[in-house]
């Protein structure tokens, strides 16, 4: 019982929201329900990163009445991971925006959502 | 110097400044933008200079005041220069040739486009990892988006696949950038190196998330389905920045990283280089686009350039050279190609040929080609020289078959395009080509060559020398514009200048009688072959630069020392050959045959060097003969390569069409000198290897069956031939067969027929061909049976060949039989009596084609439509003479060429050689006086004529159809000319002998290998799901492998 | 002096030649139950041919033909021994050795085809194709025995080819190596060109064959080649495979005999066509050459 930890607990759950993007990205035909797969995936990624960084009973890397200045090292989280994870959220913003005007894009030249649609070129 | 901080800050701004620009006056934005980059270019340019001249120190920029692991740093090394310049060149030469583009698509796309080349040169500096993802991204977004902002419908779904396969590899890199943070505490990639986290448990894991996902961003086959539906659906100008800029990136980012994984990592990426080059060249030779081939290319490169980054520690000192040369040249090359695909804008290769409007094009085309493919004097030459000896002097061997069989396809691919570009065609579209396209086109050629001269400089395998020629021949480009008859004049006294320094001041002070025998045939030859040449009217654009590197390739192969400077000479003279053939009318598809072959040849000769240089450890020619365990498979290999040339029995099919479809003057070149080459190569393979007993004696009496062979099959097919020219070529095949049968035999008598028959087959096939090109030249025809009685007409001619078959049939008193004299001895001494007989029985067969095209040429009814030719012109006629005058010397005094070679061999094989007594020759055997059956001959001969003449002074000439024939008169002269199909009988009886098996067999491995390709190349079938799939597949399959799941 | 000894050697291979066709002509016309002409009658055809005064030509290599093609004949015969150890008759044998005698019978055929070619005549080219044919596949055989009879005494010369079968019959190469012998045999007839293998001429269907066009001296030049060239090559046989002659009436006996042999088959079996007489001469002669060389080697 003492790998359920909170951390544990976020990692599991972290690695199946990425299992479901993948799941979602590589079997939906739908281009809109890819994007959200993968969305997903990124989510998933995401969780884990913060999880991985995540040290057991210590608070968020932000100094203020909660955190003592000179102890803060022993008080709180790695920052790091968090800070990487903004930078990837604003990443994978950006990449499912970019899909989203993609299929847009797609829709108004073919008329279709169906991803079995797009296979013009091959081979 | 300006700190390459300043390359963020400069596209950056450039890029938010485009933005209040909008599309309000574009000529400004675009200038903006052009700044920019040219700046950037600026910028790495001079670091590199610093890092090339003044011995530069390699410098850390550290961001935000604050030391690694707390900041961000960049590091500028001379690498990174290297990358960096390339990429920004690229980029200054992208916007030159997007100039319309991005002037019609606005501000957004200079917007993107900075963004992109900003994202790629943050890529190659920053030494921190997580930077690098970030960057990576960018780079990413920004190619999508400038796909997207091109509104086309093909490029927005590959786009779309793109998303999602660089989606799925920067998920598993940011994974292994977290899981590589968790184990190490630092982001820096100095500290990951020091960290060793493949030791830490877990941390392999971590190190494995990354390395993976740097390898799928190399696009390693097959899980690249994804980059090649963009490579062939963007517009042309953005290929080579996927190509050159960002595939040059990610192979930055591997050589980065490689270290992080360390050498365990080595041989994985390896393999995949392996896999990727021999897999995306086999997929290649199906496809029909040409964006298509050329992203099947840049992955085979990029695969070797993976194989090559895994031999680091092996290479040594060599690793810079032969990593950048390769490098450089697929750079290059392939936004070259790109671009040109783009002026072309047309996808299929077939319609290439409407480049045929602009010749010009055709050349550069031609450059890039033979860079991509590794062809001397081309950069990768020399690296790929360098990779081969690396790795088979460590003994992987089946990684030196990988990446030679991968050349090849890579090789059928590419030639089969460029045939496919010099198809002739009617009709033609015009070809509207804008200036600004054509700038960056002509600048990277210019740059190839540039590093051609710097690559064979900095590799010190070969002495200045062997820049004249090229600078020879691009002189004598330079003043194409000038009419034949000078530049002949100038091609000649160019060889007659070479030959008298080779031959005459180095070769017969040192009495190198090989040397002077093959040097006086290749150069002394060419002056001869040339001649004709006047009779060509016009400029023949690009003719006479092929002929001066072809005849410096022949002669280069005289001075070669090195196996190194041999395989250079030899491949300059295939390709020059090559692109020669094809200039004639029809002579794409022969031409192909012939460059495959020789390609095919070539690389296993290659191999077999790379071998001797495995044990040796020396290029020197001579160390061939101290190679004693791989003997027998150098010898093998090596010797392929000149079977080929002189197209022995099983490679010979690329022969008889090649020369048939060549213009005639060049038939009679290659035909007489250029497959001299081969026996050349054989002579001084075999002095060097089979003397000295390391090579099982079975290897030369395989050599000697497939001469024996090749001897019948050729003059077989000789006999049945209508085309006179294939009739002649086919004629060579034999000729060659009996060459290479007493080569093979390793004894006194066989080598001196060997020489003999090389010197006389020169003097009659040169013969030949030149009477019967001055034929064609007037009928203009080469189905025999339309000629006849032109011994009317073309006399002198008549006489050359005449002459010719005499010598070619091996008739006393002629020259020729002093070769059928010593076969017989040499044959009968060595014991080989069945395959002897064999030969000899295929030297009569001779006689049925040497009568067939005297007789259907010459004699019988002249034709109608011939009856006012006039005879060949008098410089067809030159060369003849002095040939005519070259045999009739050697027939009437053999000892002058004879005795020397004979004394020469002497030296080699001192036992059962030709004894001279007076003009008398001897063996143990039997004894040959040709002055004195030259004289009883033509005593006899007088006799005879003036008893006959004094007999029947009165003599009535008649007319031609005044014939016996059953009370009528013939009317027509077709009726009564019996030529075509003349030896049926013959082929009721033996026809079976010439069923084209040969041709079936290799057309059947060539239509394998392609159908094969065809199926195989469906796993990608164009959904963006499978691709990802792929991705993860690969992902698994390699961790297994990695992990010994395998 | 020698050029004397030659001419004498010539005459008399002349005149035994003529005398023998003639004989030969009279003895298959009694075969066929015809009475047939005088045995002087060759005489009287070559006196007659060239003595024949209107005369027309197609051309140089019309009249250069016949010149080459008795220069073949000639040269053959010049380059030939015919008496073992005498010096006198053995001609220029000194210049060349068996080698060179194969190769200058091409000589001839090419002199006939040039000939025949300028003639213009399609029979001729017919008879010229199918002689050619059916001679590359004679000398396979051929040049098989001789390989093997070359391997036999190790050496080219005949006149020490003849040495070497000196003393006795057993020494000849007959007994000695008696599959050679047999597989030149058989070249031998089609070297001769009586029936089976006379379609090269062919004189009913084909007028005449490749000589169809010539007449007059031509012919009569031509006719004195035919007549040499059978002695010579029966002599060539005589001494590769009976031993030689010493004098000369061992040389016209044994010459005789072999010639015999020929006409005797020749009269007595119907005719091949073409790629029928090239396909035999490629079955049993070629391999029993096979096996000659096989068996000495």
């Amino acid at each position: 019982m003492e790998n359920i930890t909170l951390q544990n607990i976020s990692l599991a759950i972290g690695i199946l929201v990425i299992l479901i993007g993948l799941w979602g990205l590589l079997t939906q035909k739908n281009l809109i329900k890819i994007v959200i797969g993968f969305a997903l995936f990124d989510t998933g990624i995401h969780i884990v990163m913060v999880s991985i960084g995540y040290i057991k009973n210590r608070t968020a890397p932000i100094i203020d009445s909660a955190v003592d200045m000179n102890n803060a090292s022993n008080l709180v989280v790695d920052p790091i991971p968090q800070a990487l994870v903004l930078t990837a959220i604003v990443i994978g913003l950006g990449i499912t925006a970019l899909m989203l005007s993609y299929v847009l894009k797609m829709y108004q030249k073919k008329k279709s959502l169906d991803i079995t649609n797009y296979k013009d070129l091959k081979w | 110097m300006v700190g390459p901080i300043y390359i963020i800050a400069i596209a950056l701004g450039t890029a938010f400044s485009l933005g209040f620009f909008k599309n309000a006056n574009r000529n400004i934005s675009f200038s903006l933008m052009f700044l920019a980059m040219a700046f950037l270019t600026f910028i790495s340019g001079q670091w590199l200079y610093a890092f090339l001249t003044q011995q530069q120190e390699t410098i850390q920029i550290f961001t935000a005041g604050f030391k690694p692991p707390f900041s961000i740093s960049l590091q500028m090394g001379f690498h990174e220069a290297v990358f960096l310049t390339m990429i920004n060149s690229l980029g200054l030469l992208s916007a030159i040739y997007l100039f319309d583009h991005l002037r019609e698509k606005g501000v957004n796309m200079m917007m993107v486009f900075m963004l992109l080349f900003m994202g790629l040169n943050v890529v190659v500096m920053t030494r921190d990892i997580f930077n690098l993802f970030v960057f990576l991204e960018i780079s990413s977004i920004a190619l999508v988006g400038l796909i997207i902002l091109e509104k086309k419908q093909d490029a927005i779904s590959s786009g779309f696949k793109y998303l999602i396969a660089s989606g799925v590899i920067s998920g598993i890199l940011l994974i292994g950038i977290v899981a590589t943070y968790y184990y190490s505490g630092s982001l820096y990639i100095n500290d990951l190196i020091s960290a060793n986290l493949s030791l830490v448990k877990g941390g392999s894991v971590a190190v494995f998330l990354i390395m993976i996902a740097v390898i799928l961003e190399l696009k390693p086959f097959p899980a690249n389905g994804w980059a090649l539906d963009v490579y062939q659906s963007v517009n042309a100008g953005i290929g080579p920045i996927i190509s050159g800029g960002i595939a040059t990136a990610s192979l930055f980012i591997l050589y980065k990283l490689l270290p992080i994984g360390g050498d365990a990592w080595l041989l994985p990426i390896g393999i995949t280089g392996v896999i990727s080059f021999l897999g995306s060249n086999f997929l290649g030779i199906k496809q029909k686009s040409s964006n298509r081939i050329l992203a099947y290319s840049s992955i085979s490169q990029v695969g070797l350039l993976m194989i090559i980054m895994s031999l680091s520690t092996s290479l040594g000192d060599k690793f810079e050279f032969v990593f950048f040369s390769v490098l450089i040249s697929q750079y290059l090359a392939k936004a070259g190609l790109f671009w040109i695909a783009g002026i072309i804008n047309k996808d299929e290769i077939d319609d290439w040929n409407i480049l045929k409007k602009s010749p010009g094009l055709i050349v550069l085309v031609g450059i890039f080609m033979f860079t991509l493919l590794g062809l001397p004097p081309f950069p990768a030459f020399y690296g790929k020289w360098e990779l081969i000896m690396n790795l088979s002097q460590s003994g992987n061997f089946v990684w030196v078959g990988i990446i030679l069989l991968g050349s090849l396809f890579e090789a059928i691919y590419l030639l089969r395009w460029f045939g496919k570009i010099l198809i002739k065609q009617d009709n033609l579209e015009d070809l509207k080509i804008k200036f600004h396209k054509l700038i960056p086109v002509i600048f990277v050629s210019f740059a190839i060559l540039l590093f051609s001269y710097l690559t064979a400089k900095w590799s010190g395998l070969i002495g200045i020398k062997y820049y004249i020629p090229f600078i020879i021949a691009l002189l004598i480009f330079a003043f194409d514009f000038l009419p034949v008859f000078i530049k002949n004049i100038a091609a000649i006294s160019t060889v007659a200048w070479y030959s008298y320094v080779l031959i005459y001041q180095t070769y017969i002070p040192e009495n190198d009688i090989l040397r002077i025998v093959f040097g006086s045939i290749f150069l002394i030859g060419a002056i001869i072959m040339l001649i004709p040449g006047f009779t060509f009217k016009g400029k023949r654009q690009g003719f006479y630069p092929l002929v001066i590197l072809m005849f410096s390739g022949l002669a280069g192969l005289i001075e070669a020392r090195t196996t190194f400077q041999f395989f250079f000479a030899w491949e300059i003279m295939t390709l020059a050959s090559y692109l020669l053939i094809i200039r004639g009318k029809n002579a794409v598809k022969p031409s192909f045959n012939y460059i495959l072959f020789s390609m095919a040849g070539a690389f296993t000769m290659f191999a077999g060097f790379g071998l001797a240089f495995a044990e040796t450890g020396s290029i020197s020619l001579n160390a061939l003969a101290d190679v004693l365990v791989y003997a027998n498979w150098a010898y093998a290999l090596i010797a392929i390569g000149f079977l080929v040339k002189i197209a022995a029995f099983g490679v010979h099919i690329w022969l008889p069409s090649s020369y048939a479809e060549a213009d005639d003057d060049v038939t009679s070149m290659i035909s007489a000198i250029l497959i001299k080459s081969g026996v050349f190569g054989l002579i001084i393979l075999m002095l060097s290897m089979s003397l000295k007993n390391a090579v099982s004696p079975n290897i030369p009496y395989v050599l000697g069956w497939i001469g024996a062979i090749g001897a019948l099959i050729g003059n077989m097919m000789a006999i049945y031939q209508e085309d006179v020219k294939k009739l002649i070529a086919y004629s060579s095949i034999g000729i060659m067969g009996y060459i290479l049968f007493a080569l093979s035999m390793m004894s006194h008598m066989g080598w001196l027929t060997a020489f003999t028959y090389s010197i006389v087959h020169f003097l009659y096939k040169g013969l030949l061909f030149l009477a019967i090109a001055g034929v064609i030249y007037r009928t203009q025809t080469r189905n025999i049976y339309e000629m006849g009685g032109l011994i009317k007409r073309m006399p002198l001619s008549f006489i050359s060949v005449l002459i010719g078959i005499i010598t070619l049939a091996g008739m006393p008193p002629l020259a020729g039989f002093a070769g059928k004299w010593m076969f017989y001895n040499a044959v009968i001494m060595k014991g080989w009596y069945l395959q002897g007989a064999i030969v000899f029985f295929s030297g009569i067969v001779a006689f049925l084609y040497c009568f067939k095209l005297i007789h259907n040429i010459f004699l019988g009814p002249l034709k109608d439509n011939h009856r006012k030719l006039k005879e060949a012109s008098i410089w067809w006629l030159i060369p003849q003479f002095i040939l005519i005058i070259g045999i009739m010397v050697i027939s009437v005094y053999p000892k002058i060429v004879v005795e020397p070679i004979g004394q020469y061999l002497s030296m080699y094989f001192p036992n059962d050689g030709l004894v001279w007594d007076g003009t008398t020759a001897s063996t143990r055997l039997g004894y040959w006086d040709a002055t004195k059956i030259m004289t009883v001959f033509a005593g006899m001969f007088g006799v005879l004529f003036i008893i006959l003449y004094s007999m029947s002074r009165k003599t009535q000439l008649v007319e031609q159809f005044n014939i016996v024939f059953q009370g009528e008169r013939p009317e027509r002269p077709e009726t009564t000319h019996y030529a075509h199909n003349m030896y049926a009988p013959y082929n009721k009886a033996l026809g079976f002998l010439t069923a084209p098996f040969i041709t079936s067999a290799w057309k059947f491995v060539y239509e394998s290998i392609h159908s094969i390709s065809d199926q195989v190349r469906k796993f990608y079938t164009g959904n963006g799901q499978t691709y990802a799939m792929h991705i993860i597949i690969y992902v698994v399959v390699f961790y297994l492998f990695i992990n010994g799941g395998f | 002096m020698k050029i004397l000894y030659v001419l004498f050697s010539f005459f008399i291979i002349l005149n035994y030649g003529l005398l023998q066709t003639g004989f030969i002509r009279r003895i298959t016309a009694r075969v066929g139950k015809r009475i047939g002409v005088p045995f002087y009658q060759p005489y009287i055809d070559l006196v007659k041919n060239y003595a024949i005064r209107s005369q027309f030509s197609h051309g140089v290599m019309f009249y250069l033909g016949p010149v080459f093609r008795l220069s073949g004949g000639i040269g053959i015969f010049l380059f030939m021994p015919l008496i073992y150890g005498n010096e006198m008759f053995s001609n220029f044998s000194m210049s060349g050795d068996l080698i060179l005698i194969l190769y200058f019978m091409f000589i001839g055929m090419l002199g006939m085809a040039l000939g025949a070619g300028e003639g213009g005549h399609p029979y001729s080219i017919i008879g010229i194709t199918r002689g050619l044919s059916q001679f590359t596949t004679i000398e396979v055989p051929m040049t098989l025995a001789v390989i093997s009879i070359a391997a036999q005494y190790q050496t080219l010369s005949i006149s020490e080819i003849v040495a070497a079968q000196q003393g006795g019959f057993m020494n000849w190469t007959i007994m000695t190596n008696p599959l050679a012998t047999a597989a030149a045999m058989l070249a031998f007839l089609g070297m001769i060109g009586y029936a089976p293998f006379n379609v090269v001429n062919a004189p009913q269907e084909n007028p005449l064959g490749p000589p169809t066009e010539f007449h007059g001296t031509f012919l009569g030049m031509l006719q004195t080649n035919r007549v040499i060239l059978h002695v010579i090559e029966s002599i060539l046989f005589m001494n590769l495979f009976f031993g030689g002659a010493t004098n000369w009436l061992a040389l016209i006996v044994k010459a005789f005999i072999i010639y015999f042999y020929a006409v005797f088959i020749g009269t007595v079996f119907p005719r091949f066509r073409i790629d029928q007489s090239i396909k035999w001469f490629l079955f049993i002669p070629t391999i029993l050459g096979i096996l000659a060389v096989i068996f000495i080697s």
